[in-house]
C-alpha cells in the first residue's frame, strides 16, 4: 500500500495516497472528512484510462500538499511524456490546482478523468464497520457535481465544481483536452462539505459557513503568525530546535475553532480519529503549551465552561458541573445512537478544568477571565464532592451510567484492560483510581487561591484548603501499598487496593499530593527499573500480571505521561530524575523525527535500541506534540512566582547550552537559560 | 417596541409545555447557569397554523421573556412539536441541531448557552448499580 498523506485544518482533513488519490473501503480511514463526516470515499485521477504514479510528494504546509505525479505505475523506470502536478489545500472542504504538464513537441490529445463518490459515513461508523440508514442522490446543479445523503431531516452534501470545462456525470468529471507542444493544461477543483440545509440556488455553503478562499488566506497567514509569535529555541543540541519547530507547527495543524467562538482556536485531541474537543485532552495540552502560547488555554477554558454539564443524563452520563469528555458532529451523534453530543463520561477533566484556570492565571495575570468564569469553576469544584464520589469515601470514583456506548474507564487510562490487580484480575465499579484524587486535591488547593486573590472569597477558600488537607492525610493512608512503598492505581468498589505499579504515581508528584516522607520512594521506582525502559516511565510496571510491552495502556510509554511526570518530580525537587525522563523522551522525540507518537513501545532501551512505535497510534496527536513543551519546562525548571519568572534548570549534559526567547507572560516577555550538567547517561544505565 | 416581562404580566396558565418552560425561565432565581451573562435569544416556533415568537432577554442573569418579534443575538427556527419534545427532556437540542430539527441564525453561542436550561432525559436518575470484580472478569473472560 502508498504512504498516507493527510493534510488538515480545523476538523475538515484529506487522508490520501502518496499520488493523491482516495480509494475508501468501509473500514478504511481514508478520504475527504469534515465534522466527523466522510465527505469522498472516491476520488481518483486518471489519464487516458490510465492511473498515475507519484515521483515525489511535498507537504508544503500542514495544511497543502503537492503530488508530482506521471502516467503508468508499477515499474522502476518511468519515460514520462507529460507531467502532473496535483496541489491540494485544505479549507471548509479541498480547493485542488490540476496541471498537466506535456513534454513533447506534438500537441497531445487527452482525456482526463477524475471519478468521485462520497459514502458519508460518520467516523463512528468507519472506525466499528457499521451500516448507513438514510439515502444517497447524486445530480448536477449549476456547474456542480453535488453528491448528496439524506435521512430524515439530516442531509449532508458534498459540492464538486472546476474552473476549467468539465462534463460531468453522476460519477465524475472528465475533461477533453487538447495540450499545446510544450504546453500546459490546468483547472482548479472545489470540493465543499455542506451541511444541504439550503435551497441549493446559492450555490454551497460550508458548515463553518465561510468562503472556501477567505479561509486559505487566513490559514496561510495565521500559521506563519503563530510561528512568529511563538517564543524562540535555541540549543547546542541540535534535534531540540528541530523538535521544537515540529511541535509548534503540529499544535498549529491541531488548532480546532468551535462553530461558537469563530476566530479563536484550542487544541483538538489528534489526527485522524480525534479532530474534536476533548476535555481531558484539550486541558492537558494546553497545560504543556503554557510557557509557549496562553491562547490555547483561554479558548479552552471558555469553550469547556460553555458546554459544562448542567442536568442529569444518564445517556451522556452528564451531571451538574461536570467537565464533557467528548464532543462529536456526525450523523450518530445526531440521531443519539452515540452519546457524543457532548458526552462527558471522564472523572477527571473537571478537577483539571480548576487546575487549568489556575496555572493560566499563574502565568497570565488575566484575572478577568478568572472571574468571568467563577461560576464554572465552581460549578466544578462542586461536582467533585456533590457527584464524583459515588461510594460516599470522600474519593472521587468513576462508573458508566450509559452501559451501552459509554466509556467504561473514565481516566486517561481508557482501554479495558488498564486498571489491575498484580494477578491481573479487574476490579469492579466504581473505581477511584489514584491520579483522579491527585487532581481532586490540586483543584481545591488551587481554587483556594483563586477564591482568595479574584472571587475575594476567603472563607470558601478555608473550606476547600481543610477539605483539600484531609484528603490529602487520607489518600496517604488508604492508597499506600506498604509491601511495595508506592500507592495504589485505584481503591475498588470494597475500599481494597488495586495493588498494581503504574505511572499513575508519577501524577500524584505533579498534583502535590504526596506525603514528603513517602516522595522518595515514588521517585525511586518511577526510575527503577520495572517503570522505566531507559526511554521512560512505562505506563504498567514489568512484572505485574498484564504487563505488555506493546499494550496500549499496559506497558508501552506515553510521551504525555512522563512530561508530567517530569513536572512532579521537578514539584518534589528530584531534578536528576526529571533530568532522565528529559533526556529519554526528547532522545525519542528525536528517533521520530520531531514528531513523538501518542505511545510506544515498553521494551528495555538496550533491547531494540530504538522506540518502537505503538502500532495503531494516531500521529500527530496533541498530548504527545506538547509533551516536549513541557519537557524543556521541567528541565528549565520554570515556574511563575508572582511576576516573576523562576528558572531553575536540571538539564541533561548533551543539552549543553539551551535558551528559550521571549516567553510569553504576565511579565511581557522573558528569556531562560540553562546548561546541561547532568550526567543522564550515567544515572540511567544505573 | 419595549419588551414584557412574564413576571410583570401575569400570564394564564396553560398545559402547553413550550409556554410553561419560558414562563419558568423567568422565575427569579430559577437560573443560575446564566450567572453574570447577557444575551437575546428569538424563538420562531412553527405550527400548522401560525408562527409564535418567544423572546428571552437576559440581562446579567436576569431573564425577561417575551413574544416580541424583535431582531435578537440569535435566531432559532423549529417546530413546535420538536422544542416541545426539547423542554420536556425527550429530545436533545445538539443532537436536534445537527439533525436539522432546529437551525439557528446569528451567534450560536446563544444557542449554546439557551440549551444548559433544557432539562435532562426523565429516566435519568444519576444512580447506577455497582458491578463486582466477578461480573467484571467474567464479561472479559476470553471465548
Amino acid at each position: 500500500m502508498s504512504d498516507l498523506v493527510q493534510i488538515l485544518e480545523g476538523n475538515t482533513f484529506v487522508v490520501s495516497d502518496n499520488r493523491g488519490d482516495i480509494e475508501a473501503s468501509r473500514t478504511d480511514p481514508t478520504g475527504l472528512f469534515s465534522f466527523d463526516t466522510r465527505f469522498l470515499s472516491r476520488w481518483v485521477l486518471t489519464v487516458n484510462g490510465q492511473r498515475l504514479s507519484a515521483l515525489s510528494t511535498d507537504d508544503l504546509q500542514y495544511f497543502q500538499t503537492r503530488f508530482f505525479l506521471v502516467p503508468g505505475g508499477g515499474t522502476v523506470y518511468v519515460d514520462a511524456k507529460l507531467s502532473v502536478i496535483r496541489q491540494r489545500e485544505v479549507a471548509d472542504g479541498f480547493h485542488e490546482e490540476l496541471r498537466v504538464l506535456n513534454h513533447e513537441n506534438e500537441p497531445v490529445d487527452l482525456t482526463i478523468r477524475i471519478d468521485a463518490a462520497s459514502d458519508f459515513a460518520d467516523l463512528f461508523e468507519v472506525k466499528d464497520a457499521l451500516r448507513k440508514k438514510g439515502s444517497y442522490h447524486a445530480e448536477i446543479t449549476g456547474g456542480s457535481l453535488v453528491l448528496g445523503y439524506r435521512r430524515e431531516t439530516y442531509a449532508r452534501e458534498t459540492w464538486i465544481s472546476s474552473t476549467a470545462a468539465a462534463a460531468m456525470d453522476e460519477k465524475g468529471l472528465t475533461f477533453t483536452v487538447t495540450v499545446p507542444p510544450h504546453g500546459e493544461w490546468s483547472t482548479e477543483l472545489d470540493v465543499v462539505a455542506s451541511e444541504g440545509t439550503f435551497d441549493g440556488s446559492s450555490g454551497p455553503v460550508g458548515i463553518r459557513g465561510q468562503g472556501q478562499r477567505r479561509v486559505r488566506r487566513d490559514m496561510a497567514r495565521g500559521l506563519q503568525k503563530w510561528l512568529q509569535n511563538a517564543p524562540t529555541v535555541s540549543c547546542d543540541w541540535e534535534p531540540a530546535e528541530h523538535i521544537y519547530r515540529r511541535c509548534m507547527t503540529d499544535l498549529a495543524a491541531l488548532r480546532f475553532s468551535t462553530l461558537t467562538m469563530p476566530g479563536r482556536s484550542l487544541p483538538a485531541a489528534g489526527l485522524p480519529w480525534f479532530m474534536t474537543i476533548f476535555g481531558r485532552d484539550s486541558i492537558f495540552t494546553s497545560l504543556q503549551a503554557l510557557p509557549f502560547t496562553s491562547e490555547l488555554a483561554a479558548t479552552t477554558l471558555l469553550a469547556l465552561a460553555e458546554r459544562q454539564g448542567t442536568r442529569t443524563d444518564d445517556f451522556r452520563d452528564e451531571d451538574p458541573g461536570r467537565i464533557l469528555h467528548e464532543m462529536r458532529y456526525g450523523e450518530m451523534t445526531a440521531f443519539e445512537e452515540r452519546p457524543h453530543s457532548p458526552y462527558y463520561g471522564n472523572a477527571d477533566a473537571t478537577a483539571l478544568y480548576v487546575v487549568l484556570l489556575d496555572e493560566y492565571e499563574r502565568w497570565t495575570g488575566d484575572t478577568r477571565l478568572v472571574r468571568e468564569l467563577e461560576h464554572a469553576a465552581r460549578a466544578a469544584l462542586n461536582w467533585i464532592d456533590e457527584y464524583a464520589d459515588l461510594q460516599g469515601n470522600g474519593y472521587v470514583s468513576y462508573q458508566r451510567r450509559n452501559q451501552k456506548t459509554g466509556l467504561e474507564n473514565q481516566c486517561w487510562k481508557d482501554s479495558w484492560d488498564s486498571i489491575s490487580y498484580r494477578n491481573g484480575d479487574l476490579p469492579g465499579f466504581p473505581r477511584a483510581t489514584c491520579e483522579l484524587q491527585g487532581y481532586a486535591y490540586d483543584a481545591k488547593v488551587r481554587g483556594a487561591r483563586l477564591a482568595r486573590l479574584v472571587w475575594k472569597d476567603p472563607a470558601f477558600a478555608d473550606r476547600l484548603e481543610k477539605e483539600a488537607a484531609d484528603l490529602k492525610r487520607r489518600f496517604n493512608r488508604d492508597f499506600w501499598v506498604a509491601d511495595g512503598e508506592y500507592f495504589a492505581v485505584a481503591l475498588d468498589g470494597d475500599g481494597g487496593q488495586v495493588d498494581s505499579l503504574t505511572s499513575n504515581i508519577g501524577h500524584l508528584l505533579w498534583s502535590g499530593i504526596v506525603d514528603k516522607t513517602k516522595a522518595r520512594s515514588v521517585a525511586r521506582h518511577l526510575l527503577g527499573p520495572r517503570l522505566f525502559s531507559g526511554w521512560g516511565v512505562r505506563t504498567l510496571a514489568e512484572g505485574e500480571a498484564r504487563y505488555n510491552p506493546v499494550g496500549y495502556h499496559v506497558g508501552t510509554v506515553w510521551p504525555f505521561d512522563n512530561s508530567f511526570i517530569a513536572w512532579g518530580l521537578r514539584r518534589y525537587g528530584f531534578k536528576e530524575e526529571a533530568a532522565c525522563i528529559v533526556a529519554g523522551i526528547m532522545e525519542a522525540a528525536q528517533v521520530f523525527d520531531g514528531r513523538l507518537p501518542e505511545a510506544f513501545g515498553g521494551y528495555q532501551r538496550d533491547a531494540t535500541r530504538y522506540p518502537v512505535q505503538y502500532p495503531t497510534a494516531c500521529s500527530p496527536q496533541a498530548w504527545s506534540t506538547g509533551a516536549p513543551l513541557l519537557l524543556l519546562r521541567a528541565g528549565l525548571g520554570l515556574e511563575p512566582q508572582g511576576d516573576n519568572l523562576i528558572v531553575d534548570p536540571a538539564l541533561p549534559t548533551r543539552i549543553g547550552n539551551l535558551q528559550l526567547l521571549d516567553l510569553p507572560g504576565r511579565w511581557k516577555k522573558m528569556d531562560a537559560f540553562g546548561r546541561g550538567r547532568i550526567d543522564t547517561d550515567r544515572l540511567i544505565r544505573r | 417596541m419595549p419588551t414584557t416581562s412574564v413576571r410583570s404580566r401575569p400570564a394564564a396558565r396553560s398545559a402547553d409545555p413550550i409556554s410553561e418552560f419560558f414562563e419558568g425561565l423567568a422565575a427569579p432565581g430559577c437560573l443560575d447557569t446564566f450567572a453574570g451573562q447577557s444575551a437575546t435569544v428569538r424563538f420562531d416556533v412553527r405550527d400548522d397554523r401560525a408562527l409564535q415568537h418567544w423572546y428571552v432577554t437576559v440581562t446579567r442573569g436576569d431573564v425577561a421573556v417575551s413574544q416580541s418579534s424583535d431582531e435578537a443575538e440569535a435566531t432559532v427556527m423549529v417546530d413546535r412539536p420538536h422544542l416541545e419534545a426539547m423542554v420536556t427532556g425527550r429530545l436533545n437540542a445538539q443532537a436536534a441541531l445537527l439533525r436539522g430539527l432546529l437551525t439557528c441564525e446569528g451567534s450560536m453561542a446563544m444557542l449554546i448557552m439557551f440549551q444548559r436550561c433544557l432539562p435532562g432525559p426523565r429516566g435519568s436518575t444519576g444512580r447506577v448499580a455497582p458491578i463486582s470484580s466477578e461480573t467484571v472478569m467474567a464479561q472479559r473472560r476470553p471465548a
